[in-house]
């Protein structure tokens, strides 16, 4: 059981390095930084100039239909990673499977076009 | 090895606390949140059935499981931000168009 | 106690730490951070279950797309608004109590009936293949193929579903 999970070993490494990193930055900050709280120092940061306007705006909804359609076909593209590991033994059969998939999905990819979900101006 | 058991009360306990959370919370995301906290402890559950029988058809019903939970986020977040554009809100109680 | 099941406790427990959190918090997207720090550490228990493509699904699916679309559609309402929603004791200690009473009913069940069987060996069908990617494709696009393609329709269905949902607020 040790073999079966060493293949994981440098991931936990680095995990712990990547931690690390930021739990002694902060720390080491905290501990030689002087402490001069002031309101300028809380207002978001904007290389320097004063900020235009509030940060928390309502954002356009048009990242919502771009997010979506990202998800969707985050989803499809999920199932070509077993179809690609898998290709040379499913031979045409699945090739054609695959094809299908990936048809009946243009339809929703075309709807979304025609629609006009994809404009931005 | 993990014990079998061992993992179906994680899968249980991060199940109920999906569920509390849909239950008990009134901010409409977080009820989505729970939502999907469930569906992943469904996940864990066939995840720990499939390793202990040996089979992958648990991890196969898994990804479904996670297809169908990405189809319901696209869905369920839309409507809800069609109701919010009606009502202004995201507070679930006065979602209520369906009450008598 | 095994490395294994050392690492299975460590992450199974700071999961369920996370989804608390979630759950707990006021502001929703406070909640969102959380979740995405739950999925990551199921994606490390489905490693030690051996579910590799699994764990590789959870973190690209779930913590990439699911929860980014949480975020954004949080910021697309006001980000205030949804931190300012009223919370009610009584349902509180309601749901509470219906969860427990959940977890123990089933969970007591099951650690009778499934007491100390191991899990966490590899699933031996897959390893036939070559691993796990390859078991799970060799068996989705045969026995699952059907389960698969009506897949398809389904994600074809909420992508038009939500496409008409939103479409309103295009227009205008």
């Amino acid at each position: 059981m040790y073999q079966s999970i060493s293949p994981y070993i440098p991931v936990l490494i680095l995990l712990v390095l990547a931690l690390a990193f930021g739990v002694v930055t902060l720390m080491v900050a905290w501990l030689v930084r002087p402490s001069k709280p002031y309101d300028e120092k809380l207002s978001p940061y904007e290389c320097g100039i004063n900020p235009l306007m509030p940060a928390k705006i309502r954002v356009p909804i048009r990242f919502f239909v771009i997010i979506l359609l990202f998800l969707l076909f985050d989803v499809e593209a999920v199932f070509m990673y077993p179809w690609a590991a898998m290709y040379k033994k499913l031979g045409i059969w699945g090739f054609v499977e695959m094809f299908l998939f990936i048809v009946i999905l243009l339809v929703g990819y075309i709807y979304a076009w025609a629609k006009g979900a994809l404009e931005w101006e | 090895m993990v014990p079998l058991s061992h993992v179906i009360i994680y899968a249980f306990l991060m199940f109920a606390i999906g569920m509390f959370g849909a239950l008990a919370r009134r901010n409409v995301f977080i009820v989505l949140m729970g939502i999907e906290l469930m569906l992943n402890a469904v996940n864990i559950a066939l995840v720990g059935f499939s390793s202990y029988l040996g089979n992958v058809a648990g991890q196969i019903m898994a990804i479904f499981i996670i297809t169908v939970a990405a189809g319901e986020a696209a869905v369920g977040l839309a409507i809800v931000l069609s109701i919010f554009r009606n009502r202004l809100t995201v507070n679930i109680d006065s979602f209520n168009l369906l009450k008598w | 106690m095994s490395w294994t099941q050392f690492f299975f406790y460590v992450f199974a427990g700071l999961s369920l730490l996370c989804a608390l959190m979630v759950v707990t918090r006021r502001n929703a997207v406070h909640s969102a951070i959380f979740l995405i720090i739950t999925f990551f550490f199921m994606a490390a228990v489905f490693v030690i279950l051996k579910a590799e493509l699994l764990a590789a699904v959870q973190v690209l699916v779930y913590a990439g797309g699911v929860v980014s679309l949480m975020l954004y559609v949080i910021m697309l309402v006001k980000a205030e608004e949804a931190s300012q929603v009223k919370q009610n004791l009584g349902q509180i200690a309601i749901a509470a109590f219906i969860a427990l009473l959940l977890a123990l009913q089933v969970g007591s069940i099951v650690y009778l009936y499934f007491a100390q069987k191991p899990a966490g060996k590899a699933a031996v069908e897959a390893l036939k293949y070559g691993g796990n990617t390859e078991g799970i494709g060799a068996l989705l696009y045969t026995k699952y193929l059907f389960p698969f393609e009506v897949a398809s329709v389904l994600l074809l269905a909420a992508m038009v579903g939500a496409i008409v949902l939103a479409k309103n607020r295009l227009e205008r």
